[in-house]
């Protein structure tokens, strides 16, 4: 077990680029227990979950198979990950073909599918089909609801949504941004991920932030050392994107926004557990500055706490997510707040407060403003 | 002798998705331009304060999503405002399209007293691109749409090269101080513009 001193040092560790040596011993023990974790042919998940929260040290290359494992991308089973894996990769190729078809592609195939009928009947063959044989619901002009052309212009709409984000998504990091073939390719991938995934779930199709939410999972697997994941790095993202999303995708949901399970709720929820947890900060928050909870807290759930720090910073943070046992979600999600703020702004935050300014104005001036008149802890 | 109160102004950026809100806000405040903007999720603030004839004001600017979605999660962010800007994009017919259900859902939203005599203002953005020859809405249409919502000013801007944008937004403190209505804002922090400049001179050094 590591004991509360080595777990600041961890925390020291990621937010203040320390060198200590201690630091880095405690970094190689970590390394350590993972790798043999890791090396078990059936991975205790409550053993793996317990270290990994802790933060996973970054020299190690292997935060991409532990997120996986956190995720439930992986089988804690070791020999079944070959298969799986295949499996699930065909299937995203899959999607892909089926889903990415441009319109008069579909119709082409349509008409193709005519042809060959056609040529059952009569022996002759015939190249062009005659203007009445183009069934009405699929010429491009149609308004039927069904026409492909018109969920083309539908989902054109999504397209450019998702275009726009992706460009602007890390615009700070070449991996995701600039003229490289690197950056492109990146792109691309996010790109036809968020695309995938919003043709397959039509109740939530995109929603801005969720490029925000898929950037992590990309750059780690993208960069696994094991090279044969690296390429294999979009159909599995996709996978692990879904596993992410399905334990918040209602905040996503308009339709749910005044529901239980809705955003508005969880905003709440966040709050009540800040009155329990820090009563003094919550009713100086709350009552002293009447800040509502939503200027604060609606970036921070829905983002998983993505554009309040630099991207190092909340890569270790979801270390701490992804190892809760009940998933980046429910009661969870607070607790991995709370116990950020408790371990990582109190203690270490201070050091760097001006950078988290920099980063989210408003976060930044309700923390200073309220901690600067409650006293510092 | 009683210290004069400062006007604070509640002035909130509507618009389509990619329009320029975030990027007029700091050409406004920061006078700087950037490509680099991430989109705005949920809602930002920046405050400026501004001179107008003999009176200081503090502008409090928010910065709001531009998808659809986040609308119906706007009155918090809308309560107390003194002025809406819509924002819409040139080259882009859709953003003007877009612009009466903005207008509805701010005034369903806000809630103001008299919605007909509430200030609005619209600002077409990115006039510069392509030296405007990708230009789909032209002003005229757009001064025509102004004058339909009750004669609201109009300001052609370009966040990008600073055009009309300390202009637009003066008109904007202008409109919301003679507006102003006594209520109490949401939010507001004493010595919050101090802590806005001190980020800012640290600028580019704080990472």
């Amino acid at each position: 077990m590591l004991s509360k001193q080595e777990l600041k040092s961890e925390s020291a560790e990621s937010w203040g680029h320390g060198s200590l040596p201690f630091v880095l011993e405690d970094d190689i023990s970590k390394q350590a227990l993972l790798l043999t974790e890791l090396s078990k042919k059936v991975i205790n998940m409550g053993q793996l979950r317990r270290i990994a929260s802790q933060g996973i040290p970054d020299g190690a290359g292997i935060r991409s198979t532990v997120w996986k494992l956190l995720l439930g991308y992986l089988a804690p089973d070791r020999s079944l990950w070959s298969s799986e894996l295949a499996k699930k990769r065909s299937q995203y190729k899959h999607f892909k073909e089926e889903l990415l078809m441009n319109p008069s592609e579909i119709a082409r195939r349509l008409e193709k599918t005519t042809v060959l009928n056609n040529d059952n009947g009569k022996s002759e063959s015939r190249c062009v089909l005659s203007r009445s044989e183009i069934t009405h619901g699929e010429h491009p002009l149609s308004l039927g609801k069904s026409s492909v052309w018109n969920q083309f212009f539908q989902d054109s709409e999504i397209i450019e949504q998702i275009d726009r984000d992706v460009k602007r998504t890390h615009p700070d990091l070449h991996f995701f941004s600039g003229d490289s073939s690197l950056a492109k390719s990146n792109q691309d991938a996010l790109r036809t991920i968020l695309t995938v995934f919003a043709k397959l779930n039509p109740g939530i199709r995109y929603v801005q932030g969720m490029n925000e939410i898929l950037a992590p999972l990309f750059y780690i697997l993208k960069n696994d050392p094991d090279e044969e994941m690296a390429a294999c790095a979009e159909a599995d993202t996709f996978f692990c994107f879904v596993e992410l999303l399905s334990g918040f995708r209602d905040h996503f949901c308009q339709q749910l926004d005044n529901s239980v399970v809705g955003i508005r709720s969880t905003i709440t929820r966040l709050s009540q557990l800040l009155k329990e947890h820090d009563e003094e900060l919550w009713r100086h928050l709350e009552i002293t500055t009447k800040v509502n909870p939503q200027f604060y807290a609606f970036r921070w759930i829905t983002l998983l706490l993505t554009q309040e720090f630099n991207f190092a910073d909340s890569l270790h943070i979801w270390d701490t997510l992804l190892s809760d046992p009940e998933g980046p979600q429910g009661s969870s999600l607070y607790h991995s707040l709370a116990k950020y703020f408790d371990e990582h702004l109190y203690l270490y935050g201070w050091k760097r407060w001006h950078t988290f300014g920099k980063m989210a104005p408003l976060w930044f001036h309700l923390l200073a403003t309220s901690l600067f008149n409650i006293g510092l802890k | 002798m009683e210290m004069p109160r400062r006007a604070l102004l509640k002035v909130i950026v509507l618009g389509d998705s990619g329009v320029g809100k975030t990027s007029l806000m700091n050409q406004y405040v920061y006078k700087k331009f950037s490509q680099q903007y991430k989109a705005t999720i949920g809602a930002d603030f920046v405050t400026k304060e501004v001179q107008i004839d003999a009176k200081l004001v503090t502008l409090q600017i928010w910065d709001t999503a531009g998808q659809e979605r986040f609308q119906s999660l706007g009155s918090a962010f809308y309560r107390g405002a003194d002025c809406c800007v819509l924002v819409y994009d040139v080259n882009i017919q859709k953003s003007f399209e877009i612009l009466n259900n903005w207008h509805k859902e701010f005034v369903k939203q806000a809630d103001p007293v008299d919605p007909e005599a509430f200030p609005f203002i619209l600002f077409g953005n990115k006039i510069d691109v392509d030296g405007g020859s990708s230009r789909v809405v032209s002003e005229k249409t757009a001064r025509e749409w102004c004058a339909s919502r009750g004669d609201i000013p109009y300001f052609e801007t370009s966040a990008k090269e600073g055009y009309n944008v300390h202009e637009a937004f003066l008109c904007v403190a202008k409109m919301a101080l003679a507006g102003e209505h006594e209520q109490e804002h949401d939010i507001y922090f004493p010595g919050i513009s101090e802590t806005v400049s001190e980020v800012e001179q640290r600028g580019g050094c704080a990472c």
